[in-house]
C-alpha cells in the first residue's frame, strides 16, 4: 500500500511539479489572482440571477456582480500604480461611480419591489408575468 | 502588483471568505440569511480593496453598501417577506432545466475566464516595459510606504490614497461627478414616487380620474382625502 503512494507523492511534491509551482505562486498573489477571484464572484452572481425566484435575492446577486467588477477595477488600478502609469487612480474613480450607480439602482429597484408587492401580492418572479402573452 | 508575506496570507483568507459568502448568498433559503451573507461578502471584498491599496474605496464600500444599501434591503425584506420562508421550502431554485442550463453556462464562463487569464497574463507580463522581480516590487512598495507621514500613535502611516482619489475626482471627472449627483436625486424622487400608497396618491391628486372612480366605488373613505379646489 505504502509502496503504491510514495511514488505518487514524490511525483506531486518534486521540485518542478505543477503542485509545487502552484503553491509557490500562491505565496505571491498577483494581478491574475485578483482577476480570478473577481471572475468567480461575477459567475456566482450570474448563477444567482438566473436560478433564484425571489426578486430580492436576484437584486442581491446583481450587487455581487457589480462588486466583482469593482474588484477588477481596483486590482488594475494597483497594477498600473506599480508600473508607473500617469493616471493610476482612474480605476478607483470608476469604482466610486459604480458604487453610486449601484446605490441608485438598489433604491429604485426596491421601490419597484414594494409597488409590485402592493399590486400583485407576490415577490416570486415566475408569478410576475404581466408581459407574458 | 505582488503581495507577499502576511499580505498574501490575508489575501487568501479574505478571498475564500468572499467566495464562500457569495455562494451562501445565492444558496440560502431565507432572504434575511442571504442579506447577511452578502454583507460578509462585501466586507471581505472591502478587505481585498485595502490589500490592494484602495483604502478610500474600502471605506466607501463599507459605508454605502453595508451601511446604506444592505439596511435598505433588510427593511424591504421586512416589509415584503410575508410567509416567504414557508414557500421557499418547497423549491428555492427554478425548474430543473433552467438550473442545468445556467450551471452549464457558468461552467463555460469559468473555463473561458480561467483560460483567458492564464493565456493573457504571461503576455501582459512579457509586454511590460520595466521588468522587475517580485522581490524588487515588494521592496519598492515598502519604500513608498516609508515615505508616507507617520500617524499620531507613531506605529502606523497615513495613506495618501484618499487625497489622490479626491484630487483626481475633481481634476479629471468633475462632470461625471455632477451627473452622479443628479442621478442620485432622480433615484431619491423616483423611489419615493414608486413606493407611495393609493391614499397618498389620492391626497396628492395624482390619480387618473377613471381609476379614481373605480377605487371610490371600492372604498368611499378615499373621497375625504381628495383635495378640493375651493
Amino acid at each position: 500500500m505504502l509502496n503504491f503512494f510514495i511514488p505518487i507523492l514524490a511525483f506531486l511534491f518534486q521540485e518542478q511539479s505543477w503542485l509545487m509551482r502552484a503553491a509557490d505562486a500562491a505565496k505571491r498573489p498577483d494581478l491574475s489572482k485578483f482577476l480570478v477571484i473577481g471572475a468567480l464572484l461575477f459567475i456566482i452572481g450570474v448563477a444567482g440571477v438566473l436560478t433564484r425566484r425571489n426578486i430580492i435575492v436576484i437584486f442581491m446577486s446583481i450587487e455581487l456582480i457589480l462588486n466583482a467588477a469593482n474588484l477588477n477595477f481596483i486590482a488594475f488600478s494597483r497594477y498600473l500604480q506599480d508600473n508607473g502609469s500617469a493616471n493610476a487612480v482612474a480605476g478607483q474613480l470608476f469604482a466610486v461611480f459604480v458604487i453610486v450607480v449601484a446605490a441608485a439602482e438598489a433604491a429604485i429597484g426596491l421601490g419597484i419591489v414594494i409597488a409590485l408587492y402592493r399590486n400583485k401580492e407576490t415577490i416570486w418572479v415566475d408569478e410576475i408575468d404581466l408581459l407574458k402573452w | 502588483m505582488v503581495l507577499s508575506g502576511y499580505e498574501a496570507l490575508f489575501f487568501w483568507i479574505f478571498a475564500l471568505a468572499a467566495i464562500f459568502a457569495a455562494l451562501l448568498t445565492v444558496m440560502a433559503r431565507n432572504a434575511v440569511h442571504s442579506a447577511l451573507f452578502l454583507i460578509s461578502s462585501l466586507v471581505s471584498v472591502a478587505a481585498l480593496f485595502v490589500l490592494s491599496g484602495a483604502e478610500f474605496i474600502a471605506g466607501v464600500q463599507i459605508l454605502v453598501y453595508v451601511g446604506g444599501v444592505m439596511v435598505l434591503f433588510l427593511f424591504v425584506i421586512m416589509l415584503v417577506n410575508v410567509g416567504a420562508e414557508e414557500m421557499g421550502r418547497e423549491e428555492i431554485f427554478n425548474k430543473q432545466k433552467q438550473v442545468t442550463a445556467s450551471l452549464i453556462f457558468c461552467l463555460l464562463l469559468v473555463g473561458g475566464v480561467l483560460y483567458a487569464v492564464s493565456q493573457g497574463y504571461p503576455a501582459l507580463q512579457a509586454a511590460q516595459t520595466n521588468k522587475r522581480t517580485p522581490e524588487k516590487m515588494a521592496a519598492d512598495q515598502a519604500e513608498r510606504d516609508r515615505s508616507l507621514a507617520v500617524g499620531a500613535t507613531g506605529t502606523s502611516r497615513i495613506t495618501a490614497d484618499t487625497e489622490l482619489v479626491g484630487g483626481s475626482l475633481y481634476r479629471y471627472a468633475s462632470l461625471p461627478f455632477e451627473i452622479a449627483s443628479v442621478l442620485l436625486l432622480v433615484a431619491i424622487i423616483g423611489s419615493v414616487m414608486l413606493a407611495r400608497t393609493l391614499k397618498q396618491e389620492v391626497s396628492a391628486d395624482d390619480v387618473d380620474p377613471e381609476t379614481l372612480q373605480e377605487e371610490l366605488a371600492l372604498d368611499p373613505e378615499l373621497a375625504k382625502l381628495e383635495p378640493r379646489v375651493e
